[in-house]
């Protein structure tokens, strides 16, 4: 489960310009992904700089792009 | 493993606030800056302020993009929108930024066609779906924001899109933090910083924060704990005599940045020789404008925007607070002639900025000191 404090309809982070959504790659067509978000919002989302992508990966998206991957953290 | 729920626990938040606690030393003032407005939200938001020692002090920095617009080039924007033949497409946050004349949302109201989106690969949809008119996208934000609009750029050049254009307002990190530590008025202890920035940027371009002046960087992310653990991180650091750059948020960010994402905009921007920031005035090198390449696609050029500059009104003191030299209710307009509703600067309009955290969330607390003071 991600975090619900941002999400992709959340009003502060759709247009802050510097808060960042985690969101779950659900499904991938080309350069772009279907995402989710932590409250089950979905969104299409262009993820070539994060390239390459896998379904279930967990990428950090600002203004309908992935900049990044939230890695694992091992214990 | 681990993500981003575990990072709001609240009895592991109170154990790391204890530890801060613990290495305070009580007969020293620790000044932290938190660079990003995002963080300057989590704070308020979540309480953070009231879980430190008073003698640990968090003073806002200037990482919300929209308030450190000038009023000028919001009135530049107000200028295109109103051109009949132009749809101008901008975050939400910007429709209520005011200019000298009113937001984009009075012009709207009157009949201009500015519409709100969430990217701006949606302004180049516009742009698609409507041939004969020329759709604008007013871009803002940091290093952050920037590779989305060199991503849209990119496709727009692929397609070779005539209609779509881009009124380039992003702004860098650095040149302001260094304006801020070469300001004689201002005195920092440590830099918590910019999380979502740095995915980008990665922890490397912090390094002048300890070499050039003698303050320890921690890059944070915004979950409450990641803020606490950057304050614990940065109090080590100040108790032990060290200095360094330090990355709280490794689970997303990488010590090299997103290569790809710096790659695109290099190809797409260039540097600004200079730009006007709200509060801190004009700094060299600190804002991005497209590249020769992407000329065609540059609304400055398009519509030969002149570059006004317009002062801020006079009751406005969103300068000092920028600066970190007034805290948000020490300004004389603050909650009175400026409010979330009818904001009066640019720091009561954005959600990040830091009046608007400080109304929404942080007057309870101001309330009680200033009742404790007078009583």
């Amino acid at each position: 489960m991600l975090s619900p404090s941002c999400t992709l309809d959340h009003d502060g982070c759709v247009v802050c310009s510097d808060a960042g959504v985690p969101v779950r790659v659900v499904s991938i067509e080309g350069d772009d992904a279907l995402c989710e978000d932590g409250v089950g919002n979905r969104s299409g989302i262009a993820v070539e700089l994060v390239a390459p992508v896998a379904v279930g990966d967990i990428l950090l998206t600002h203004g309908g792009v992935a900049i990044g991957k939230v890695e694992e953290v091992r214990e | 493993m681990k993500y981003v729920d575990e990072f709001r626990n609240g009895e592991l938040a109170r154990a790391v606030a204890a530890e801060i606690a613990s290495i305070t030393d009580p007969g020293r003032h620790y000044k932290l800056m938190e660079i990003c407005g995002g963080h300057t939200h989590t704070i308020y938001r979540h309480g953070i302020k009231d879980l430190l020692p008073d003698q640990v002090e968090l003073v806002h920095g200037p990482g919300c993009p929209v308030c450190v617009l000038p009023m000028g080039r919001v009135d530049e924007g107000i200028a295109i929108a109103e051109r009949p033949e132009v749809i101008f497409t901008c975050f939400g946050d910007m429709m209520r930024v005011p200019g000298s004349r009113g937001n984009l949302l009075e012009i709207k109201a009157e009949g201009a066609d500015v519409r709100m989106v969430y990217s701006p690969l949606d302004a180049l949809r516009i742009a698609r779906e409507n041939p004969d008119r020329e759709v604008v996208f007013y871009a803002i934000g940091f290093e952050t924001t920037a590779p989305s609009t060199a991503l849209t750029l990119q496709r727009a050049k692929k397609e070779s899109l005539e209609n779509f254009t881009v009124f380039c307002n992003h702004v860098t990190i650095v040149p302001p933090v260094r304006a801020l530590l070469d300001s004689p008025d201002l005195r920092l202890d440590a830099f918590i910083g910019p999380g979502h920035v740095s995915t980008v940027i990665g922890c490397r371009p912090y390094g002048f924060m300890p070499e050039d002046y003698g303050k320890p960087c921690v890059v944070a992310g915004f979950e409450p704990l990641d803020l606490l653990q950057s304050v614990l991180m940065l109090m080590h650091q100040l108790r032990d005599g060290r200095c360094e750059v330090e990355n709280q948020y490794s689970r997303i960010v990488p010590w090299e940045g997103n290569l790809a994402a710096l790659k695109s905009m290099a190809e797409v921007f260039e540097l600004r020789p200079y730009f006007e920031w709200r509060g801190l005035g004009f700094i060299a090198q600190s804002a991005l404008k497209l590249s020769e390449a992407y000329a065609d696609f540059d609304a400055e050029l398009r519509y030969s925007v002149p570059g006004v500059r317009v002062a801020d009104p006079k009751a406005c003191q969103c300068g000092e607070v920028l600066k970190g030299v007034l805290k948000p209710p020490e300004c004389k307009v603050f909650g009175t002639a400026c409010t979330p509703e009818k904001p009066l600067g640019a720091l009561m309009v954005s959600s990040e900025g830091a009046c608007a955290a400080y109304y929404n969330f942080g007057r309870k607390s101001y309330e009680k000191v200033e009742i404790g003071t007078k009583g």
